[in-house]
């Protein structure tokens, strides 16, 4: 007769090994998505936004060549006109979404080409970074002190995601890629 | 101590893998990568090596202690192990990655509490104290080292890490055979050791069995070479450049906010 704390015993080691394999087999999946594919692919995963709105949040407090703006005009918008302009939390998730993309990049980068690990790695741990402000928002959002915390946190990361954008249509340009026009569309 | 063909065999396949094993090691110079890993596999071939003459020349409870007390140092070695492959893993510039330190720490409690309770679940059958410690405390091992790889995996996907292909290969090996072991050692706990033992004999044949596997995956493994690097294209590499530069230029400016 199999007594109640064996059987307890049975479920919690299945249940620990199927929990484990999940977490196996979901990270191979993620670290495969993150390595197959080559460069252009990469980047082609950034996702897209209404980018005039993007733009109206990032210019209010930046110039277009990414400085602080200190004239009389800047900073202007209400923390409720960006959150309109920014699309809530799904225009945050999207801002995360390109975070993974610059870390699946370097993660990229680090795998084939060793010669360029410093600069892989130092990308690497910025995009973490950033990814870790967004992830602040989110929180805030979850627990309903996103007001207070949107002020602080969300134009700065839109003007970051503005300029990452614009730099990566600058590396479109520049590299003569061939999905260029399909991105300028899209953004 | 009576040894059966079968348990000579095993005796023997395990002595012959862990040699062939260590000599890929020296030959292919995988040493210098992996020198605890290189040491856990010396240390096997010593251990099966010392524990034939105490058994063949010691008393059983000298060979008892012997087992015990050297199981306990393959244990702290695989552990070592562990550790070799996350510093491989996490420290890419020869530095402990700092968006991963507090993750790590987190790891560290989740699997010594998960493990833990496992082993507070487990109630061996046992005649004696010592061998419900020892069946529990292999039975820990066996978790904490298969959530360990788990972790490690999970955690450099995360992180955006990518593994080196000779770590990812030993440690795919090792969090494999710990996943068996969990099970062995379950099993272990469960039917316990009985006057004749046989089922524990079987179950340890198991064990040994996916070790032997594991061991013959790691001498093909690590005796071909990992893919040569590619030379990165200099157009990728400006751009590559640049966006560091965004990426940091746009985070001081978050910081600077904060």
């Amino acid at each position: 007769m199999v007594d109640s704390r064996t059987v307890v015993f049975f479920v919690a080691i299945a249940a620990f090994l199927v929990l484990m394999a999940t977490i196996a087999i979901r990270s191979y999946r993620r670290a495969r998505k993150s390595s197959d594919g080559d460069w252009e692919h990469l980047l082609k995963r950034l996702q897209v936004v209404d980018r005039s709105s993007i733009a109206e949040v990032a210019l209010d407090i930046i110039d277009e060549s990414g400085q602080q703006r200190r004239d009389e005009g800047s900073a202007l918008l209400k923390p409720e006109q960006i959150w309109k302009l920014v699309g809530g939390l799904k225009g945050l998730e999207v801002l995360k979404t390109n975070c993974a993309v610059l870390i699946d990049l370097a993660f990229y980068v680090q795998q084939w080409y060793p010669e360029a690990l410093v600069v892989a790695e130092e990308l690497r741990l910025s995009a973490r970074e950033i990814e870790w402000h967004v992830e602040r928002l989110k929180s805030a959002e979850r627990t309903g002190k996103l007001k207070s915390a949107f002020a602080m946190y969300a134009q700065p990361a839109v003007g970051k995601y503005y300029l990452m954008t614009q730099r990566l249509l600058a590396l479109y340009e520049q590299g003569n890629l061939p999905m260029l026009a399909d991105l300028r569309k899209a953004l | 101590m009576h040894l059966t063909g079968l348990d000579l065999l095993f005796w023997a396949a395990g002595f012959g893998a862990h040699l062939i094993l260590l000599s890929v090691l020296l030959i292919r110079r995988r040493f210098k990568q992996f020198p605890i890993f290189t040491a856990f596999i010396f240390a096997n071939v010593l251990r099966t090596i010392a524990l034939y003459f105490v058994g063949r020349l010691g008393t059983k409870a000298a060979y008892f202690y012997t087992f015990w007390s050297l199981g306990i140092l393959d244990t702290l070695l695989q552990v070592s192990v562990v550790y070799e492959m996350y510093a491989l893993t996490f420290r890419p510039l020869g530095r402990w990655a700092r968006d991963t330190r507090a993750a790590f720490k987190r790891l560290a409690m989740s699997t010594i509490v998960v493990a833990a309770g496992l082993t507070w679940l487990a109630a061996p059958h046992a005649r004696l104290w010592i061998q419900v410690v020892v069946i529990k405390g292999t039975f820990f091992s066996s978790v904490l080292m298969s959530e360990l790889f788990v972790g490690m995996i999970a955690l450099s996907v995360k992180a955006g890490l990518p593994w080196k292909t000779h770590v990812a290969r030993i440690s795919q090996g090792l969090g494999l055979y710990s996943a068996v072991d969990v099970l062995v050692e379950a099993g272990h706990s469960y039917f316990g050791v009985g006057p004749s033992a046989q089922i524990y004999t079987t179950l340890s044949h198991v064990r040994m069995s996916a070790y032997l596997t594991c061991v013959g995956y790691w001498v093909v493994m690590l005796w071909r070479e990992a893919p040569a690097g590619r030379e990165m294209p200099g157009r990728f590499l400006s751009q590559l450049i640049q966006l560091k530069d965004v990426a940091d230029s746009d985070l001081e400016r978050i910081r600077v906010r904060k």
